[in-house]
């Protein structure tokens, strides 16, 4: 399977009558993509875009998903197959990609009572600067954002809402990456782990995702997971799209549809294959799987899998917090004592100076090799800026009756929970806790 | 300027005043500069100079009632040079040596002095005194005082000088359990994958988040002759004499209790009681033997079977007690044993 990635640099975006895109410059007409999305906004009363530049001294607030936007010109399936057609496999022909350009969902869903965004698992604010102490935290404050601003429909519920923000998103990264046929790209990359080299250690990666229901999801071929075991992907396949997010509970822990396609860990697999190691492939699971039953069960089936692919080594990585570690660790170290050698990634805790509790909700004596993505449980003050995108009030501390501060203020955080992508599950960021 | 101002410990062995022989030797102010004390100023460019070396025994040091003796002597050198740095070692992987550098080391920093110390990091006293205090590393043996002595030094002036100090992995102190969020030069994916890689190379590699880690004790080696057992009584299990003199804890221990058994075979009903605070004690004390089988020891001895039994039992409260306490209790019993020639333990627990 080959697949080649073409690349097309966004040097500055612009509003314009007619969409386009021209040496660089993206030209943006907010009436064409209104009209794209048309079918599916049903439940969706208004949108509208902001674009976001880097170095501007910007928040972003309610942010969902962030999505990479690309449009397939060659190869049987469409980018992100299943949504707009069927599940076909992915992974091949030629993909075109806007570079340096994100599409960006924003909106305050409903904080509901009775339904699936009950309890713990409710859409907490996302918050991200491009500017300052937390802006390096995503990688979104390098990027040009086109950020669709949402104004839902009262009432409805949140399957809903979820589907059809999920399916703008897409269409309007589909919309933007096709003005690109037209043109040559600035750099072509491509994708291949056909060949084999016998003398270098073949490696995995274990990607587990999150999957609670509603708003704490993540879907494959367009269909959330909540029935996977463990299943093989070709890495081409998630450059091309077939996971897509649909997690807004934990805005440190999620893991954009946007990483899952540059996903950094696969990307650097790649860098070293036939170099230093052999990808043989991704083994891709659900986490939070509910009882130590299915958890052994996923574990377990991860390696079988890991073992019919030869693997002497794979890199376990999840997204999600203590429940999910649970099941990385499983899979470590049931990896490790059938001899398959194993490294992982995870925030950890450890409070103000590292030194309070423990560092991790769960580990395994294997797990010998744990890289930090940084702590979670450090403070952080977020500054005035000049400009908010996506709502003039934050919303914080729901299960403590909630509180809503002025979103452009000063406001000091114990932790980095609401700080989108603060907890680098998928290595995507330098932040990690430094020893001293 | 003038020069910043070194104190300098080592002991009996690098001060040339013996070996193992000399090990018991209390504290020592020497006249000149000895060892890697003369070697380090070199590193200095003049801007620091040793202005004393002191040294001690190692098994002085180790001894708690004798190295506490040595303290006011220390207060008193301390007020008299005013040192701006306190520096021990390197002990590479002496144990004794190493614990007297670090303890000192402690002692001289809590008294406000920049202070630091150098050893192998296996050495039991890096563990014992990490948590606050800066060790550098070293190689294993004295072999590699040449690669560990400009590290200390440079070190050593740094912290003289009140610079700021920057992270384990570029100073080459043990990190000390302090952790601070800040950006790494590579991005997590990098890193995830490097390590890996070094895994399935073999190559050494160290985990950026320490395991909870429950240590492997390697077990002591097994005793041949049995008739060369001196054997010690020591159980978890809370026992103490009528009434606790010792006001031991029921629970969250940090020390032992030590009781005399010389002259008597059994733990006798009435006279003994268990003060676990996490366990029904009822069947113990109505025979305390089953907590300290002084009863079978005893038995053992008369036998022949072992040679003979410590003069006193050791007993503490298993429940509650974090990790660093126990180690602390553990490490104070076995070093008392050690001293008294002890080779052989019953451990019981409840």
């Amino acid at each position: 399977m080959k697949l080649n990635r073409q690349y097309y640099n966004v040097k500055d975006a612009k509003w314009a009558e007619k969409t386009s895109y021209n040496n660089g410059i993206l030209y943006i007409s907010k009436e064409e993509l209104k009209k794209e999305i048309v079918p599916y906004t049903k439940n969706i009363k208004n949108v509208d875009f902001e674009i976001v530049k880097p170095g501007e001294n910007t928040r972003i607030i309610h942010v969902l998903d962030t999505i990479q936007p690309m449009y397939k010109i060659k190869g049987e399936s469409k980018q992100y197959s299943g949504y707009f057609g069927e599940p076909i496999k992915t992974g091949d022909g030629t993909t075109n990609l806007l570079s340096g350009f994100t599409v960006m969902e924003s909106a305050p869903l409903p904080w509901e009572t009775g339904s699936a965004s009950s309890g713990l698992l409710y859409p907490r604010d996302a918050i991200m600067d491009m500017q300052g102490p937390i802006s390096g935290f995503t990688p979104f404050s390098e990027t040009i954002n086109l950020v669709i601003i949402y104004d839902l429909e009262e009432g409805k519920s949140s399957a809903e809402y979820d589907d059809d923000i999920r399916l703008c998103g897409l269409k309007v990264s589909e919309f933007l990456a096709s003005k690109t046929v037209d043109f040559d790209p600035d750099r072509v990359e491509e994708f291949s782990i056909d060949e084999i080299n016998p003398e270098l250690p073949n490696v995995v990666l274990v990607w587990q995702c999150q999957n609670q229901g509603v708003y704490a999801n993540t879907y494959l071929y367009g269909h959330p997971i909540d029935n996977l075991v463990p299943t093989l992907l070709h890495p081409n396949e998630m450059l091309d799209g077939c996971v897509v997010s649909g997690n807004y509970v934990w805005p440190a822990f999620k893991v954009p549809t946007y990483l899952h396609v540059n996903h950094p860990i696969i990307l650097e697999l790649y860098k070293k294959h036939g170099k230093e190691l052999n990808f043989r492939g991704v083994i891709f699971s659900r986490s939070h799987n509910p009882s130590n039953w299915h958890k052994r069960r996923s574990a377990e089936f991860c390696i079988k899998l890991a073992q019919y692919l030869n693997t002497d080594g794979l890199v376990m990585a999840w997204e999600g917090g203590g429940n999910a570690a649970v099941d990385g660790m499983l899979t470590i170290q049931g990896a490790e004592k059938r001899g398959i050698k194993a490294s992982t990634i995870t925030f950890e805790f450890g409070g103000k100076d590292g030194t309070e509790g423990i560092l991790l909700v769960d580990d395994v004596p294997e797990a010998d090799a744990v890289i930090t993505g940084g702590s979670i449980e450090k403070t952080y003050t977020l500054p005035v800026v000049d400009k908010v995108v996506g709502g003039d009030v934050l919303r914080l501390n729901k299960e403590m009756g909630g509180y809503f501060p002025p979103s452009h203020e000063s406001i000091t955080f114990d932790t980095t929970t609401q700080l989108y992508l603060s907890g680098n599950q998928s290595g995507h960021s330098k932040l990690f806790a430094e020893e001293y | 300027m003038a020069k910043l101002k070194a104190l300098y410990y080592i002991n009996q062995f690098y001060a040339g005043i013996g070996g193992e022989d000399k090990a018991d030797v209390g504290l020592q102010i020497l006249k000149e500069k000895k060892g890697p004390a003369l070697g380090i100023e070199k590193f200095w460019n003049d801007e620091m100079e040793v202005v004393q070396v002191i040294a001690c025994g190692d098994n002085f040091v180790n001894n708690n009632k004798k190295y506490e003796s040595i303290l006011p002597e220390i207060d008193k050198i301390l007020e008299k040079i005013k040192p701006d740095i306190f520096i021990a070692g390197p002990a590479f992987n002496a144990g004794r040596y190493g614990v007297a550098c670090a303890k000192i080391t402690d002692y001289v920093r809590k008294k406000g002095i920049p202070s630091v110390t150098s050893m192998y990091y296996e050495n039991p006293a890096v563990k014992m005194y990490v948590k606050d205090n800066y060790i550098i590393q070293t190689p294993e043996t004295a072999a590699g005082m040449r690669k560990a002595l400009p590290k200390l030094a440079k070190f050593a002036l740094k912290l003289a000088k009140d610079e700021k100090i920057l992270a384990s992995r570029f100073e080459g102190y043990f990190p000390r359990g302090y952790r601070y969020n800040e950006y790494h030069e590579k991005t997590g994916a990098e890193r995830v994958v490097d390590i890996l890689l070094r895994k399935l190379n073999n190559k050494p590699y160290r985990t950026e988040v320490p395991l909870r880690g429950f240590e492997i004790v390697v077990p002591a080696k097994a005793i041949k002759d049995k008739k060369e057992i001196k054997a010690a009584l020591i159980t978890t299990g809370g026992l103490v004499p009528m009434g606790n003199p010792d006001k031991l804890k029921q629970a969250f221990s940090v020390t032992y209790g030590k009781y005399n058994i010389e002259g008597i075979d059994t733990v006798e009903k009435g006279k003994y009681e268990s003060i676990h605070g996490g366990y029904d004690t009822t069947i113990a004390d109505d025979n305390p033997n089953r907590l300290i089988p002084l009863d079978a020891a005893r038995q053992l001895e008369k036998e022949g079977i072992i040679k003979n039994l410590y003069s006193d039992f050791f007993s503490t409260c298993g429940i509650g007690t974090n990790v660093e306490n126990s180690k602390d209790i553990g490490y104070r019993m076995a070093v008392e044993l050690k001293e008294a020639g002890v080779n052989a333990a019953f451990l019981t627990s409840t």
